[in-house]
């Protein structure tokens, strides 16, 4: 319960001062699952994508992370190439997660990691790999993929 | 009946943490785990501050700071100083029976006793014993208000509570009619105020410019001699007109957007302004409309910049494949130009074989002809045919061609 109205004061937060390229709302019938839209940011392989994600808070936040996954599919190497498009993001990992983080943190970062991937915590390996050693052939299936599902 | 209602206690509990502020208050006063004002502030070890129930919830969890994960245990959690707790118990709240209509406001610290004593909206108990049911404290009466009475008017039994709504639509009882100040029964009010003869209203013509406004028992008396009317039946002609052809040229500019190259967005806003200024009639019917037509010009924008993009796509491709196929071709000939070479050089060196050959057979014949036991002299020439080779090659060669 106390869950809720600390989520109901983050969405409001947030809806009064957003976020750059990121818009946030919660579903109609739950209020610990929020529908998020990214815009990828301009200069990198995702601009002119949009992108949505899903936010869903644990009922015993904040006292547990939240996670954080994209709907829309995406080349980036800090998300998983699979149905359940998971970020792999530092603050949400159990080990890093305190209960004074917030969700405009989260967000933050996932916007942060758009502009610039973060290599050395990749769970696509395979794609970290390319964005090393083949920055073209990286940007050029990540503006395909854009193109694809992001529009 | 007032001390009897001052005595009641309200049994309502408040929930502090539901409250709302009058002004919001400091970030510094707000609990990290809750983001609420702090509730019973206690201290950590490590000098953070939370509400006593929100730590004691988070080192059930893990017994680390919420702030700066260091270790932390029950006992390393302490009251916080007692100026925190005045400034978070002095934040200014609002009643929480304010959605029922208590306009109060007090310290924090007095809502509690706010509610329980004073507050004319909080529930209490009903007066009669025996009954179960709450009621505003304001409406505490003598008698209970969850008693069900018959409604003196028709034959329905109401509680006592609801019976000021019941009377707004008694199907016994009668109200005014607004316009008129008539009386009627509650259920051929509205049929009345449907048509009722006093109530103002517009002209019929009144879309079309006409300001009379006059009772409708008097609006015949308007309409047989209003210019307005007598005009209706063309000007409905032209309006319906102009809508089917604003609609027809907002298509065909489309068409035409879509057959010229890309240019920054036309101006539609400044042409509807146009149409609405001329039209002002058709403009409300027409927003719909627009929205749509705004709406598939948008999908033919994507649909066409999909179009540009393949389009794009194609040439590229088909410069590549051209410059792909110069590339061949120049590749194909150097190889020719280059079999032609070696060619050649077969040529001459087999040509050359053959002289050899040929001046082989014939020192062969020379000798055999010459002498015939200058087995040695046979060996001699071909030692010395190896080194005066060239030479003498050439000579064959000559006498070949001379043959």
């Amino acid at each position: 319960m106390a869950a809720v109205k600390r989520v109901a004061k983050e969405l409001a937060e947030l809806d009064s001062q957003p976020i750059n390229g990121v818009s946030v709302g919660a579903s109609d019938s739950d209020i610990l699952k929020w529908n998020i839209v990214m815009t990828g940011p301009p200069d990198t392989p995702y601009a002119g994508g949009i992108f949505t994600l899903v936010l869903e808070l644990p009922p015993e936040y904040p006292f547990k992370a939240p996670s954080l996954r994209f709907t829309t599919k995406i080349y980036h190497p800090n998300v998983s190439n699979d149905d359940k498009g998971a970020m792999c993001l530092g603050i949400l990992r159990s080990d890093t997660w305190k209960p004074a983080s917030r969700i405009r943190q989260v967000l933050e970062h996932a916007a942060a990691l758009l502009k610039e991937p973060n290599i050395d915590d990749a769970v696509e390996t395979a794609i970290a790999e390319q964005y090393k050693n083949n920055h073209e052939d990286f940007v050029k299936t990540a503006k395909d993929w854009t193109r694809k599902n992001a529009k | 009946m007032a001390p009897s209602r001052s005595s009641r206690t309200s049994l309502q509990s408040v929930d502090l943490r539901a409250l709302d502020y009058l002004a919001s208050p400091s970030a510094n006063l707000l609990c990290p785990i809750c983001h609420s004002p702090l509730i019973t502030p206690v201290q950590t070890r490590c000098l953070h501050t939370f509400c006593s129930a929100c730590i004691s919830l988070s080192l059930e969890r893990s017994l680390t700071c919420p702030v700066d994960r260091k270790d932390l245990s029950h006992d390393d959690v302490t009251p916080a100083p007692i100026m925190i707790t005045n400034l978070v118990n002095d934040l200014v709240v609002l009643c929480p029976n304010r959605e029922r209509g208590c306009g109060a406001s007090c310290a924090r610290w007095l809502v509690e006793s706010h509610v329980r004593e004073d507050c004319g909206y909080a529930l209490v108990k009903c007066a009669k014993d025996g009954c179960d049911g709450m009621v505003e404290r304001k409406d505490v009466e003598e008698e209970c208000v969850h008693e069900e009475v018959g409604c003196q008017f028709c034959e329905l039994s109401v509680r006592r509570l609801d019976l000021d709504s019941h009377h707004r639509e008694c199907p016994k009882l009668s109200s005014e009619c607004p316009h008129c100040a008539e009386s009627f029964l509650n259920p051929d009010l509205s049929i009345h105020i449907a048509d009722c003869p006093a109530e103002i209203i517009d002209c019929p013509a009144s879309h079309f410019g006409c300001p009379y406004t006059s009772p409708r028992s008097d609006i015949d008396a308007h309409t047989s001699n209003c210019h307005f009317v007598a005009l209706t039946p063309i000007l409905q002609l032209h309006t319906e007109r102009i809508t089917t052809l604003e609609l027809e040229n907002r298509t065909i500019r489309q068409k035409l957007e879509l057959l010229t190259p890309p240019r920054p967005l036309p101006t539609p806003s400044s042409s509807t302004t146009i149409s609405s200024s001329s039209n002002p009639p058709a403009n409300d019917g027409s927003s719909t409309n627009r929205d749509m037509t705004s709406e598939m010009q948008d999908y033919t924008y994507h649909l066409y910049s999909e179009y540009e993009q393949l389009r794009a796509d194609v040439e590229r491709l088909n410069a590549q494949i051209r410059e792909l196929d110069v590339k061949q071709d120049m590749a194909r000939i150097n190889e020719g130009l280059r079999y032609n070479d070696e060619m050649t050089g077969m040529r001459a060196a087999m040509n050359g074989l053959r002289m050899q050959l040929h001046w082989l057979v014939a020192s062969r014949r020379e000798t055999g002809a010459g002498s015939g036991g200058a087995g040695g002299g046979a060996s001699r020439s071909v030692a010395g045919g190896s080194a005066g080779d060239g030479r003498r090659m050439s000579d064959s060669v000559r006498q070949v061609m001379k043959l």
